[in-house]
């Protein structure tokens, strides 16, 4: 991609961050409210997709995104495995009571989930815009 | 105390662990490797003493898969534990072996051979201990795919990639029968537990009274039948040969097709009394016994010979388990891995040494190998079942066996077939143990002489050592009741007690036991002769050739299938599918009973914009029919898109919106991303009868879909109870099991976890895949351009 136009690197400069943000908040708010890690790596991946229309792939292509993929994967089948490992059903996930906050465990899987959505959907668009005709 | 049952699946894991330290380590374990693989053999096997104690079964399980029934449960009894020291101990004598062995070959290749051999390991000790019928065939199946990775390294020689291939085949194909065969078993019975199902009569009842119980048991014996290379699967493991010499005498002779012979002794309490289990075993075993000691003496290459004996031992296995005599068993396993894992240790130092496996091309090797030769004597001392050694011991509880077993002795035409195969194998192997040693180590020296020794590595004599001092010191026992006594405690029938003997009670059996020895003799000493007549025999036509044959034919019906349905025309596959569709769909509601008349519509909470976006929605699927390029198609296409995504504003449901809107643009910027590679848009002229085949197509899929969409918003179609926020609705579950209130979600994470797990698998492997087979593409093409390890190998 060659490129672009100073009004579109303007706007990325600003809606890269905010979606990053957005994602963030989608994903955290995802066990109560509209969200999820599927959603949130959907937005990160259209963030980055945003970079790459704005200032080109080199960078986006210096990571190696299905690394991110596969890192995901391992942490969503590790989180299944520990209650696994201690006796108890695979992807039996629990409530961590931290104090008076609780964190299920689900949401190690679902951050894997994230991971695995953005990595994938980002090899694709590096792949695919790396492509020559 | 620690409870010996934990231990179980330690010494499983330990060789797992084991592999994947060797690949993690990649380039700095090399050659190193092999310590690894010792080190963790030696660990499996302190692992499992501690439940080697006698009378009492150490057990241990956990939940598996709890919805499926499967558990992870290892039982330590006599039988299992025999093979697990088997898999341990003679795993670790090939480590040590190969340690020498392969010191020679590429440090790369070497690694990939010590993980695959450590993996095979583990799998094995599974087998061995695993008492759940899908834990054992997990297990199962890991073994023929290391054992395929095992037969093929030396994989850029055409016969190693062909033979790999075959034994796979064979045993993937018995493994998937058996697969099936285990769960009917499970079907029937309720339980995938083997000695829940072989503890109790009614099940074991109501399994042979079962039809299903019929296809069980031949799915399973086919799956025992490919693995221990029975007739007519049995031309596996001639070829498998090709694989380095630690590799057959591990797999194919000590270990991988035991594992057959192995599930035949798990099985015979459960099928044991079902009317086909003696007719079949005895056939096939007796079968495959004389046609492997026929074949063996013919071959001419060390490993083939080796191979063939192998085929022939595990059908007096299998024949033995067809008579029951399953007291013993342990007796025959034992005795095979001593002196046919020897004996294969030794063809590999007679290899190394005159860089030949031909028969014809050794001779006078004792002088150079003092030590193999000797380890060679007392291997092919057993395997001829000479007096002291164990197998003579085995030979004669065998013939004891065949000349006094209830279902023989009621069918004497039989037991006098089965009688002379078992008299011709054993002369066939009397006179190949002659041809072995005799032809290797004595008379003149025939190879040329290799000056350069391989001094890298360790000395390769000490294993093949160990298992003939095996074979002689369990002979020697058996003058004590300490070889009875360790029969009695392996055999996989509990309960009998076991005799067996050095110096034989005189009687039929140890007459016949004689008189085969002397044919064997006679059959050595007249061996050109009998080489001849073999050779005017040949001409019928070979299981290999036959199972060639098979392979062909179905490569060919696969090609046939694939050039008519899978040609390549999207638009043949669009219209198969979106046909497809309405049909299957169709189908469903008229069986259950529903039409247009079961839908009740109700627009009154529609709002004006709402039919506002409904218009648009309807312009934008004709701009996507009707456009010129595919620029504007794909445009049309995005338009309808967030339109459906405003409708989710209407009615109010934002998690959907916010998921149609990212996907709506992620896919976007995806059509803008291929676009540029699509060939030039253009419009088809097609005749008017296939215009209006499409045309009654693209409606009927159109009429379903709206049908079943109206058909869900239908009162009183859906089932409220499901997801309500009462117990057991899953709103409630949500809550209570995932401590979340956003449903949807809880049951992504959570409560389907299961499901989810396969889905982001699917995902990574498609992201894995577009990635290889974008770069493989572009690779080429660009030769200067230097892939870097980071996968950042972009135009800069």
């Amino acid at each position: 991609m060659t490129r672009q136009s100073p009004i579109v690197r303007v706007i990325a400069r600003f809606a890269v961050p905010l979606s990053v943000l957005v994602a963030v908040r989608i994903f955290l708010q995802g066990h109560d409210e509209p969200g999820g890690g599927f959603i949130a790596g959907v937005l990160l991946a259209a963030a980055g997709a945003m970079y790459m229309i704005a200032f080109g792939t080199r960078h986006a292509a210096r990571v190696s995104w299905w690394r991110i993929g596969v890192v995901g994967l391992l942490l969503s089948v590790g989180t299944g495995t520990v209650p696994f490992v201690r006796g108890e059903a695979y992807m039996d996930n629990t409530i961590l009571h931290l104090g008076s906050y609780h964190l299920p465990t689900a949401t190690f899987f679902d951050l894997g989930v994230m991971l695995i959505v953005l990595g994938t959907l980002m090899t694709i668009f590096v792949e695919l815009s790396m492509e020559r005709r | 105390m620690l409870n010996p049952g934990v231990l179980l699946p330690v010494s499983i894991c330990l060789p797992f662990v084991a592999a994947l330290v060797i690949v993690l380590l990649g380039r700095a374990g090399g050659h190193g490797s092999g310590w690894l693989v010792l080190a963790a053999a030696l660990g499996s096997v302190a692992a499992l003493v501690p439940a080697a104690s006698p009378g009492e079964i150490h057990v241990f399980e956990a939940p598996w898969l709890p919805a499926a029934g499967v558990q992870l449960s290892f039982h330590a009894d006599g039988f299992g534990l025999l093979l697990a020291f088997i898999v341990a101990g003679v795993g670790a004598l090939v480590a040590l072996y190969s340690l020498g062995y392969m010191s020679g070959e590429d440090a790369a290749k070497v690694r990939r051979f010590y993980a695959a051999l450590a993996a095979f390991m583990g799998a094995m000790l599974g087998i061995a201990l695993a008492d759940d019928l899908i834990l054992l065939f997990v297990f199962w199946e890991i073994t023929s795919v290391a054992s395929f990775l095992l037969i093929g390294h030396r994989f850029e020689n055409d016969d190693a990639k062909a033979g790999a291939l075959t034994a796979l085949q064979v045993t993937a194909l018995g493994g998937l029968a058996m697969s099936v065969g285990f769960l009917l078993m499970g079907q029937v019975t309720g339980t995938f537990s083997i000695s829940r199902i072989g503890g109790s009569p009614e099940l074991v009842a109501g399994l042979l009274h079962s039809p299903l119980g019929t296809a069980a048991l031949v799915l399973v014996l086919l799956g025992a039948f490919t693995k221990s290379a029975q007739v007519p699967f049995h031309f596996w493991l001639a070829r498998a040969m090709v694989a380095p010499t630690p590799v057959s005498a591990y797999l194919h002779a000590a270990t991988m097709v035991k594992a057959g012979v192995f599930l035949l002794g798990r099985m015979h309490p459960i099928f044991g009394a079902a009317p086909l289990w003696a007719p079949i075993l005895v056939v096939v075993g007796t079968v495959s016994m004389v046609l492997g000691a026929y074949q063996a003496f013919r071959e001419t290459d060390l490993k083939a010979i080796l191979a063939r004996t192998t085929a022939s031992t595990l059908g007096l296995i299998t024949l033995l388990y067809g008579l029951g005599a399953t007291s013993e068993d342990s007796l025959q396993i034992l005795n095979h891995t001593l002196y046919k894992g020897a004996l294969f240790l030794v063809a590999g130092i007679v290899e190394h040494h005159a860089q030949t496996r031909k028969l014809a091309e050794l001779g006078g090797l004792r002088r150079a190998l003092p030590i193999t030769f000797l380890a060679c004597v007392i291997a092919s001392l057993s395997m001829a079942g000479i007096p002291p050694l164990f197998g003579f011991v085995a030979k004669d509880s065998f013939y004891a066996e065949v000349l006094g077993a209830a279902y023989l002795v009621d069918r004497p035409l039989l037991q006098g077939a089965v009688l002379l195969a078992s008299l011709a194998t054993s002369a066939f192997l009397v006179a190949v143990a002659g041809k072995l040693t005799l032809g290797v180590f004595l008379g003149p020296v025939h190879q040329r002489q290799h000056d350069e020794h391989r001094s890298s590595g360790l000395a390769l004599w000490p294993s093949p050592v160990l298992l003939a001092a095996g074979a002689l010191a369990l002979g020697l026992a058996s003058l004590g009741h300490f070889t009875s006594d360790l029969v009695t405690a392996t055999a996989s029938g509990r309960g009998a007690e076991v005799h067996v003997y050095l110096l034989p009670p005189l009687g039929t059996p140890f007459y016949t036991s004689l008189l085969a020895l002397v044919l064997g003799v006679l059959v050595y000493l007249r061996r050109d002769a009998v080489g001849a007549l073999q050779e005017r025999l040949a001409m019928l036509p070979s299981a290999a050739d036959l199972w060639e044959r098979l392979m062909t034919t179905t490569v060919r019906l696969a090609e046939t299938y694939s050039r008519r349905w899978q040609n390549g025309s999207l638009r043949w596959y669009l219209s198969a599918t979106v046909l497809t569709l309405p049909v299957l769909c169709a189908y469903a509601l008229y069986a259950g009973g529903l039409s247009g008349r079961n839908v009740i519509v109700n627009l009154a909470d529609m709002p004006w914009y709402g039919l506002l976006f409904c218009i648009l929605l309807a312009i934008a699927t004709m701009a996507a029919v009707q456009a010129r390029t595919r620029l504007a198609a794909a445009i049309a296409t995005t338009a309808i898109g967030f339109l459906v995504s405003m409708l989710f504003v209407v009615y109010r449901s934002p998690d959907i919106l916010l998921t149609q809107v990212l996907i709506e643009t992620v896919s976007t910027i995806f059509v803008l991303l291929v676009l540029v590679f699509l060939p030039p848009f253009r419009r088809h002229d097609m005749p008017a009868i296939s215009r209006l085949v499409n045309v009654g197509i693209s409606a009927a899929f159109g009429l379903t879909i709206t049908l079943l969409l109206l058909l869900s918003m239908t009162p009183g179609l859906r089932e409220p109870d499901n997801i309500s926020v009462r117990p057991g609705g899953l709103l409630s579950l949500a809550l209570a099991e995932g401590g979340g209130r956003n449903a949807v979600n809880v049951i992504i994470v959570d409560i389907r976890a299961m499901d989810t797990n396969g889905e982001i698998t699917v995902l990574v492997a498609v992201g894995l895949c577009i990635y290889g087979l974008l770069r493989s593409r572009r690779t080429p093409s660009e030769p200067g351009q230097v892939q870097r390890p980071d996968g950042g190998g972009g135009p800069a």
